[in-house]
């Protein structure tokens, strides 16, 4: 859980930047949303890696 | 708690992918018959629409055609090698599209053969077993460090792994390794964590509303939400996925000829990089 905290607090800061700039330049919602994509996703890894730590300690481990 | 009893009875979630049967030595387990139905679907797909294809798209060819331009566009943007791994690319993107949404048809996880007690499910969405991703992993580490070698020469790419103040080398050589095998695994693990805990969340809330079966409607509405959410999430992970290989192609190209990766799009019209050293 605890793991979640730190993706949760990066993923905002990355939708909210990417937000700014979207309301600063429209036009450039292509350009930005594979970059904002890659970020999100590489976020995010580290939350997907908690949860897989996690889910292997409740069904693997026994 | 009863209800707690009720629902663990109901939720069925193993982490490793369950063996059907056997050939020889050689154990089918029920993702393999994900991934197998999933190429499947796409090789019909193309079959279907290799003779068809015409310059004024029907409706089923555009939809058809619609994530694939849409995924070569992106790629085109990358380098100017991009030919050389669009492929790869859009055929990653396809295959974790279809084996994602695959997973979310009604019987996926329903339909099995009873075992003993337990209901082994016929079809599992490949990507929720570790095996498929870590092989899309693979292939797509071996093609980034193959452009890398390919676009460097051997010499220059463990050049590029020793870093640019050669004296530092005993401490970079060893982070920089670390760092292009922990893509591998993040890159797998990323993917396997995405769809295996959708199927979790969506056998729990499955679990939640049928204990909670006398809200009748209930029953239906939300794992109807889930599943949207699920169909958003399986094409998002798809797109990560040929996104990062791409990504992680392109920096190895581009470490070459631009020099910081990210500018290549400037250096792309002057005639020297058409000279590039030919592959050996």
């Amino acid at each position: 859980m605890i793991g979640a905290i730190g993706p949760g607090i990066g993923l905002g800061i990355g939708f909210s930047k990417a937000m700014e700039a979207l309301g600063r330049n429209p036009e450039a919602s292509g350009t930005i949303f594979v970059p904002y994509i890659l970020g999100l996703a590489l976020t995010e890894a580290i939350g997907i890696y908690c949860l897989v730590v996690a889910l292997i300690l409740i069904f693997a481990g026994g | 708690m009863p209800e707690e009893e009720a629902g663990e009875s109901l939720i069925h979630v193993v982490i490793k992918a369950e063996v059907l049967f056997n050939i020889g030595p050689f154990e089918v387990t029920n993702s393999m018959v994900g991934a197998v139905l999933a190429a499947f679907v796409l090789l019909a797909a193309a079959t279907y629409f290799e003779g068809r294809a015409k310059t004024v798209p029907s409706r089923m060819q555009s939809l058809i055609e619609l994530p694939i331009e849409y995924m070569a566009r992106l790629t085109e943007g990358s380098t100017s090698r991009w030919r050389g791994y669009v492929a790869l690319v859009v055929g990653l993107f396809l295959m974790i599209l279809v084996s994602n949404w695959l997973g979310l048809l009604p019987g996926v996880g329903t339909i099995g053969i009873v075992h003993g007690e337990e209901l082994i499910p016929l079809v599992r969405p490949a990507a929720a077993d570790l095996n498929f991703s870590l092989a899309l992993a693979i292939v797509t580490f071996v093609v980034f460090v193959w452009w890398a070698i390919r676009v460097n020469g051997p010499i220059g790419y463990l050049k590029e792994l020793v870093g640019e103040p050669r004296y530092m080398a005993p401490l970079m050589f060893p982070i920089h390794l670390i760092s292009e095998v922990s893509r591998l695994v993040s890159l797998s693990m990323r993917l396997f964590g995405n769809v295996f805990a959708g199927e979790v969340l969506l056998a729990t809330m499955l679990g939640l509303t049928t204990a909670a079966v006398f809200v009748l409607p209930l029953a239906f509405f939300v794992p109807a939400i889930f599943l949207v959410l699920e169909l958003l999430f399986g094409a998002v992970q798809a797109l990560v996925f040929a996104l990062l290989a791409m990504t992680y192609i392109t920096m190895a190209i581009a470490e070459h000829e631009g020099g910081h990766g990210s500018d290549d799009t400037e250096h792309e019209p002057t005639p020297q990089e058409h000279h590039a050293p030919s592959p050996a």
